[in-house]
């Protein structure tokens, strides 16, 4: 029973990305802080997506990536598989990053962050001004990737912080 | 310079083609098919649409139930605010019922502004005409679009178009229906765009959603001469909406004619469905 236990809390534990992602991508939380400030608005999806695929790709899998997407297309309005194609370059960045560096710090990390959002931004832009009749703003979403490439290392930190966790529990 | 080259192409293919033991599909496979199915949805085939209704009633659900906790934790704060709120204003609304057992005078006008509200509700009333009153689902504050999710679908008799009302000043349009659900577009969405009419000469102009919480007054007139303060209807112009239904006031920034809607649009939670003849050939 012990051992049940335990392996379900350290199942769980590792799943916590993976649930975190489901979970922002299905509810009502929002990371738009309009009320605090005008413009402040970030894309947490992206960070979950780009630090776990570049530390543990393990912990997400694209399979899920996608799913996200497709839930996060609905409950947004957007066209499905519009999100799922933006996470996925996210995700296509982190693995690509993953295979060509050696050793990884914040410093590179964040900075190469702005090529996922940079890939991502685009092909949400041109499949959104090509082929849906939705009307966007440059400026949101300029602000929007401001601030998850400014958040990132906040969520590094914490997540660097949960890893550990992750690591423990593994080892126990 | 080739090295760097192959080196360059095998981590592209190892990232776009690598299986793990967890990574049931490649990324590239993936791409190809969020492609597909982006543009199977972007060609609206029927049997698409029907797909993506069932999963959206199934997701905009799920997404209730989830966010039922945070809403709890929302509803809770609020209640202990407005708790400790009505218990300060308990003991001053006290002092003030002493001074207005003394002044018969105040029980006359409220006595009158009774029958003025009643008046008002009446008349309100009239305007409504059948509607369905719906929950608001889900209020997913967007960067980027402002709409809202409600439980009524083609099942409670919602089509697209519909006026969506809170109280009874216009709010949005049903934009998106499912059988148990329905998006509703909201007036100050960018995509946002209602014929309306204002003033004592009934200007007519087109009431535009900015993204921001005033939608704009576009395609006024030539020599249009700001009036402040007018309260302003919709026209019914579109054949989409009824003519009448009030939307709010003008206000005037940097030479811009803005409306201050009635009803603010971050704090619904029921709202009315207008179910007025509107079909799609309409909308």
């Amino acid at each position: 029973m012990a051992i049940v236990y335990k392996n379900f809390s350290k199942n769980l534990v590792n799943a916590g990305p993976l649930i975190l992602l489901y979970y922002i991508s299905i509810s009502e939380i929002d990371s738009q802080f309009s009320n605090l400030f005008e413009i402040l608005s970030f894309n947490l999806q992206i960070i979950i997506i780009y630090y776990w695929m570049l530390k543990s790709p393990s912990i997400l899998g694209n399979g899920h990536i996608f799913l996200a997407g497709i839930i996060n297309d609905v409950v947004m309005g957007f066209p499905l598989g519009l999100s799922s194609m933006s996470y996925l370059a996210v995700s296509f960045v982190a693995s690509y990053i993953r295979n060509v560096t050696v050793n990884i710090s914040l410093f590179t990390d964040w900075f190469t962050f702005i090529l996922a959002i940079f890939f991502s931004n685009i092909i949400l832009m041109t499949l959104i001004y090509n082929f849906t009749s939705l009307k966007l703003e440059y400026s949101d979403i300029f602000y929007n990737s401001f601030f998850t490439f400014l958040f990132y290392p906040a969520f590094w930190g914490f997540f660097n912080f949960y890893k550990k966790i992750m690591i423990v529990g593994q080892d126990d | 310079m080739s090295t760097s080259r192959d080196d360059f192409g095998i981590a592209l293919r190892s990232a776009l083609l690598k299986k793990g033991a967890r990574q049931k599909f490649s990324l590239f496979f993936l791409i190809i098919f969020a492609t597909i199915i982006f543009f199977l949805d972007f060609y609206k085939l029927k049997p698409i649409n029907i797909t993506r209704a069932v999963i959206s009633d199934g997701i905009y659900k799920t997404s209730n139930i989830a966010t039922a906790p945070i809403k709890a934790f929302s509803s809770i704060k609020n209640n202990a605010i407005e708790l400790f709120i009505t218990f300060k204003e308990n003991k001053v609304l006290r002092d003030e019922l002493e001074d207005l057992k003394r002044k018969e005078f105040q029980v006359e006008y409220l006595k009158n502004q009774n029958e003025n509200l009643r008046k008002i509700l009446e008349a309100d009333s009239k305007i409504l005409g059948e509607s369905t009153l719906a929950k608001v689902l889900l209020d997913k504050k967007s960067p980027y679009l402002k709409s809202i999710i409600i439980n009524r679908g083609s099942r409670a008799g919602v089509s697209k178009g519909m006026p969506v009302l809170d109280g009874n000043y216009l709010v949005g349009r049903v934009v998106e229906v499912n059988y148990l659900s329905s998006r509703v577009l909201l007036l100050n969405d960018l995509n946002s765009r209602i014929p309306i009419t204002f003033g004592k000469n009934s200007i007519q102009a087109i009431l535009t959603g900015k993204g921001g919480n005033n939608p704009q007054l576009e395609y006024l007139p030539e020599f249009f001469t700001p009036e402040g303060n007018s309260t302003v209807y919709t026209s019914g112009k579109d054949g989409v909406l009824n003519a009448g239904l009030p939307v709010g006031k003008t206000i005037f920034e940097k030479e811009k004619v803005f409306v201050k809607m009635f009803s603010d649009p971050n704090q619904l939670s029921f709202v009315t469905v207008q179910l007025s003849d509107a079909s799609e050939e309409n909308f």
